[in-house]
């Protein structure tokens, strides 16, 4: 006979007297049958039949719920899932306030530069130059007669520039609060006009905080001329503070060194304190 | 510049000259005036506090010749020299 034949799957484990409960084989199948679906065309439609029977899945009840829930409390008892809800939010407003200090710290560090060069700027610390005080403070100041400090020069040129540079002396004695003066020459050898500028350097470093200069050929073009000859006078002074310093109280010898490059052609070069 | 790359030590920073650049003297107008101050120099053995007044003049011949901006030479550290007297001032 053809037509439809439905398996009554109730009794499909054959023994009733089995009674369904998590722990028996039957309680699967018992719950799975109503998903069971038999196929409906005539022919084949028991083996499909016997074919679902064979392949069917441990079904997943979550699954097939429209809504799942986003966390699942780890505890099934009503009185630690309370605890653990108020733990978590707990948790949740602790990340976030760690989150914005982090933050907070990235946005301080950027800002710390322009406060720092102005604080700096205010309160004349770190080296920066306070406008207004030098010529007071070089009119008042006093030599200190019996620290007599050695000042010797050093002239170099770049590779690529071909001036005759040198000092005129060797070394000048000074002390400190005093105001002195020195010379060094250059000479431009070539027949074209040539355009240097230069930087200099004192060592020992802890000691160039207290050379001042009060004016010099550094850091600007001078220009040579050809075959030209010229004298470039340094004038400076040690800080009287010099004597009071204690990491100074060894040093009686510094040695003022210049350094002359080409300047090319609309080049801007980065000048110090000149921001 | 400084070539030292010690991380912590601290390092030369080259400070721009107070008063700025000396204009290059290219006509050699106070050359004579140079002289001299090197003169003295050597034959003191480079003392400069013996020297002074040769560079004050030095530097009063620039401000003449528009090779420096004028300034009062107490700025300069010369106040004592102005008042006439030999050595050192007094202290305020």
């Amino acid at each position: 006979m053809g037509g439809l034949w439905r398996p009554v799957l109730r009794t499909a484990a054959g023994c009733g007297w089995c009674w369904s409960h998590p722990g028996s084989p039957t309680w699967v199948a018992e719950r799975v049958q109503p998903y069971l679906r038999v196929g409906r065309n005539g022919t084949g439609s028991d083996e499909t039949g016997l074919r679902w029977i064979g392949t069917w899945r441990r079904p997943n009840p979550a699954r097939d719920l429209a809504l799942q829930p986003p966390r699942r409390p780890k505890s099934t008892n009503p009185f630690t899932r309370a605890q653990e809800e108020d733990w978590r939010r707990r948790n949740k407003t602790v990340l976030t306030y760690v989150a914005a200090a982090a933050v907070g710290m990235l946005g301080a560090s950027y800002a710390a530069v322009p406060l720092y060069r102005l604080y700096c700027q205010t309160t004349g610390l770190g080296g920066s130059a306070v406008a207004g005080h030098v010529s007071d403070q070089i009119e008042n100041m006093v030599p200190v007669k019996d620290r007599i400090i050695k000042v010797t020069f050093n002239a170099d040129v770049h590779a690529s520039l071909q001036w005759n540079f040198r000092p005129q002396q060797t070394e000048i004695y000074v002390v400190p609060g005093e105001t002195a003066l020195a010379f060094y020459k250059a000479k431009n050898p070539t027949d074209k006009p040539v355009i240097g500028i230069s930087t200099y350097n004192v060592v020992p470093f802890e000691a160039g905080q207290y050379f001042n200069k009060i004016q010099c050929f550094c850091f600007e073009e001078q220009r040579l001329n050809p075959q030209e000859e010229v004298d470039m006078p340094v004038f400076f002074y040690i800080d009287p503070e010099f004597a009071e310093d204690p990491r100074m109280v060894n040093v009686d010898l510094i040695t003022l060194s210049y350094t002359f490059f080409e300047a090319k052609e609309g080049q801007k070069l980065p000048l110090p304190g000149y921001n | 510049m400084s070539t030292a790359m010690n991380f912590g030590s601290k390092s030369f920073q080259p400070r721009p000259p107070d008063k700025g650049s000396f204009p290059l003297d290219h006509f050699g107008e106070c050359k004579s005036f140079k002289e001299k101050f090197m003169k003295c120099l050597r034959d003191n053995r480079f003392e400069n506090a013996l020297c002074r007044s040769e560079s004050k003049d030095y530097l009063e011949c620039r401000m003449e010749r528009q090779l420096m901006a004028q300034e009062p030479l107490e700025k300069l550290g010369f106040g004592d020299l102005m008042d006439g007297k030999p050595g050192a001032e007094t202290t305020s």
